[in-house]
C-alpha cells in the first residue's frame, strides 16, 4: 500500500525544507532522524513537503472541529514534513504499529491512494459497473414482487435486428419474440430474432433488464440499403406504419406498445436545411414527425435516445455543431433519454439540449456504459443503450396499466416529475429532469389512482 | 430518391398513386411501395427520383440515412 508518511523532524530540517532556496531530499529529512523507517520502502524521488500545524483559535476549540476557527503555523518549530513510500500489503498493520509506536518522529501514516483526473465517461472508456447493478439501481426486482415487468407490454425494437439466443445465453433468461407482429424494410430478409449480433441485440438485452416478461417485435430498419448507404428515415417511416397496424389491432382496453429507437440523424449533409420545407431536422411537419405523433397519440409510448454529441467528448459522426437533439429524437411526443453511468453522472457524449422540436429535451437520463449484452464490446454504451434501459422501464411501468388508462403524456409526465434531479435544481438540459426512478413513479402513479378512486 | 408525400383516398394502392401522379414505375421505388403515414387525412409517401418528385410538384421531404446512437 502506498503511503503519506508525516514527519516531525528537528526544527532546522524542516527550516531547510520551507526554505524554498534549498533543495532538501527525503534523504535529508530521513538521515535526520534517530530512528530508521522498518519496512518502509521511502520514495526517494518525492520531495519532502511541509505541513503547516492547525491550532484552534480559542483555547476551548478541538483542532479538527469544523466550527471553530483554525490558525496555521509554518514556523520550523511547528510544521511538520510529509514524505511518501509504500509498505507491503502483507506486513502493513505490523509495520504501521511499529513505525507510529517506536520512531518518535512518525507523526501520522496515511493512504496515497490513486487519484485520477475528473472527468466525465467518454465512448472509449471501460464500462462502470454490470447489468445486474443497472437492475439494482432500478429497482427492478421490486418493481417485479409488485407485478410490473412488462407481462402483456409490447415493446418494438427499431434497430440493426435482434440475436434472440445471444441475448437469452448472456441473461439466463426467456426472450418472448413475435416473430408474427415483427417487421422488416423491403430488401432485408425477414428472420425476426436471428439476426447477426450487433447493435440491436444490445438494445433487446437492455430493454429485458427492467421488463423481462415483455414481448419484442424485431424491427431492423438499419439493416436497410440503398446504395451505399445504411437505414434511410423512409424505412422508418414505413416502420411507424407497421407499427400503428400493429397498435390498432390490439383492444382498446390493453393496448400497449413501447417503441425504442437507438438511432438518429448525425449531419445536416444529406438533410435539406433548416427552413425549407422539406426539411426533417427542425421540422414538425416531416411525414416522419407526422407519423410518430400519430402513433403516441393511437398510443403508443415512443422512447428515443437523446444522442451521442454531447459537448465534453462528441462521436466523430456528429455533425450538427449546436443543438445535436435533432427531429424526433427531440419530438414533443416522445421520451428523449440521455445517458448516466451507474454513478449517476451524466455520460460526456450525451447530447444535450434544448431539443429542435420541443425545447425541454432531453425529458431525463437513463444507465448507460455498464458491462451487459457483450453484442457491440466491453460496455453497453451509448445513449443507445440508455434508451432501450428507459424503454423497459416504460414497458414494467405499463404492465397492467395499458394506454386507455395511462395515456403516453400522462406515464411521460410521471417518469419526468419522478426522476431523480440532477446538477441544478428542476430542469436542466444536461439531465433532463433527472436519472429514471421506477419505484417512484410507480409509488407516484399508485397515489393518483388512490386520489381519483377518493 | 426523396419522398414525395400526396393525399389519397383511404384504400388507395400504388398504382393508384402512379396513375393519379402522372408517374412510371422507373421514377418510383416499388418495392418501398406506397406508405401511409396519417390515414385519417389520407396522407401518404413515396420514393421517388428528384426530378420526378419536382415534376409533381407536391410536398417532398429529406429522406436521410439514419445510424445507430
Amino acid at each position: 500500500m502506498r503511503v503519506l508518511i508525516q514527519l516531525r523532524p528537528a526544527a532546522d530540517v524542516v527550516a531547510s525544507v520551507l526554505d524554498p532556496g534549498v533543495a532538501s531530499t527525503v534523504a535529508d529529512v530521513v538521515a535526520d532522524l534517530p530512528a530508521d523507517l522498518p519496512g518502509v520502502l521511502i520514495d526517494e524521488a518525492y520531495g519532502p513537503v511541509a505541513v503547516p500545524r492547525a491550532r484552534p483559535s480559542a483555547a476551548h476549540g478541538g483542532p479538527l472541529s469544523l466550527s471553530s476557527r483554525v490558525e496555521f503555523s509554518l514556523s520550523p518549530e511547528h510544521a511538520s514534513v510529509l514524505v511518501r513510500g509504500e509498505i507491503p500489503d502483507s506486513e502493513l498493520p505490523i509495520r504501521l504499529a511499529r513505525l507510529q509506536s517506536a520512531v518518535r518522529e512518525v507523526a501520522g501514516v496515511y493512504a496515497d491512494p490513486r487519484i485520477r483526473a475528473a472527468g466525465p465517461t467518454c465512448g472509449g472508456d471501460g464500462p462502470a459497473g454490470d447489468w445486474q447493478e443497472v437492475r439494482r439501481l432500478l429497482r427492478a426486482s421490486d418493481l417485479w414482487e409488485q407485478g410490473h415487468d412488462g407481462e402483456g407490454v409490447t415493446v418494438a425494437v427499431c434497430d440493426t435486428g435482434i440475436n434472440a439466443a445471444h441475448v437469452r445465453s448472456v441473461l439466463g433468461e426467456e426472450v418472448r419474440i413475435d416473430a408474427e407482429r415483427s417487421w422488416a424494410p423491403p430488401g432485408v430478409r425477414r428472420t425476426p430474432g436471428r439476426y447477426p449480433v450487433e447493435h440491436g441485440t444490445m438494445c433487446a438485452f437492455d430493454a429485458l433488464l427492467p421488463a423481462p416478461r415483455a414481448t419484442l417485435l424485431d424491427i431492423p430498419i438499419l439493416l436497410s440499403r440503398q446504395g451505399d448507404m445504411s437505414g434511410l428515415l423512409s424505412d422508418a417511416v414505413a416502420a411507424y406504419s407497421h407499427l400503428r397496424h400493429v397498435l390498432n389491432a390490439m383492444p382498446e382496453e390493453s393496448r400497449s406498445l413501447v417503441v425504442s429507437n437507438s438511432w438518429g440523424l448525425f449531419s445536416p449533409e444529406h438533410d435539406l436545411p433548416p427552413g425549407h420545407p422539406g426539411n426533417y431536422s427542425d421540422n414538425p411537419a416531416h411525414p416522419f414527425n407526422l407519423i410518430v405523433g400519430s402513433l403516441a397519440d393511437a398510443g403508443a409510448d415512443i422512447v428515443f435516445a437523446a444522442g451521442n454529441c454531447g459537448r465534453d467528448c462528441p462521436d466523430g459522426r456528429c455533425g450538427f455543431r449546436e443543438r445535436p437533439i435533432v427531429g424526433a429524437n427531440g419530438h414533443p411526443d416522445v421520451l428523449s433519454v440521455g445517458g448516466v453511468n451507474v454513478r449517476g453522472e451524466r455520460v460526456g457524449y450525451s447530447s444535450q439540449g434544448p431539443g429542435r422540436l420541443a425545447e425541454r429535451k432531453p425529458d431525463l437520463c437513463a444507465y448507460t456504459h455498464f458491462a451487459g449484452s457483450g453484442a457491440v464490446g466491453e460496455a453497453d454504451s451509448g445513449t443507445s443503450a440508455a434508451c432501450p434501459v428507459a424503454a423497459g422501464v416504460v414497458a414494467a411501468v405499463r404492465t397492467a396499466r395499458p394506454a386507455a388508462r395511462l395515456s403516453p403524456e400522462q406515464l411521460r409526465t410521471q417518469l419526468n416529475r419522478t426522476a431523480d434531479d440532477r446538477s441544478t435544481v428542476g430542469y436542466d438540459y444536461d439531465y433532463g429532469w433527472g436519472v429514471i426512478d421506477p419505484p417512484a413513479a410507480v409509488a407516484a402513479l399508485g397515489r393518483a389512482r388512490g386520489t381519483r378512486a377518493a | 430518391m426523396i419522398l414525395l408525400q400526396v393525399r389519397l383516398p383511404p384504400g388507395a394502392t400504388l398504382s393508384d398513386a402512379l396513375e393519379a401522379l402522372g408517374l412510371t414505375e422507373e421514377e418510383v421505388d416499388t418495392g418501398y411501395g406506397l406508405v401511409s403515414v396519417l390515414p385519417e387525412a389520407g396522407l401518404h409517401v413515396l420514393r421517388v427520383t428528384e426530378e420526378a418528385g419536382r415534376r409533381v410538384g407536391g410536398q417532398v421531404f429529406s429522406d436521410p440515412p439514419i445510424e445507430p446512437g
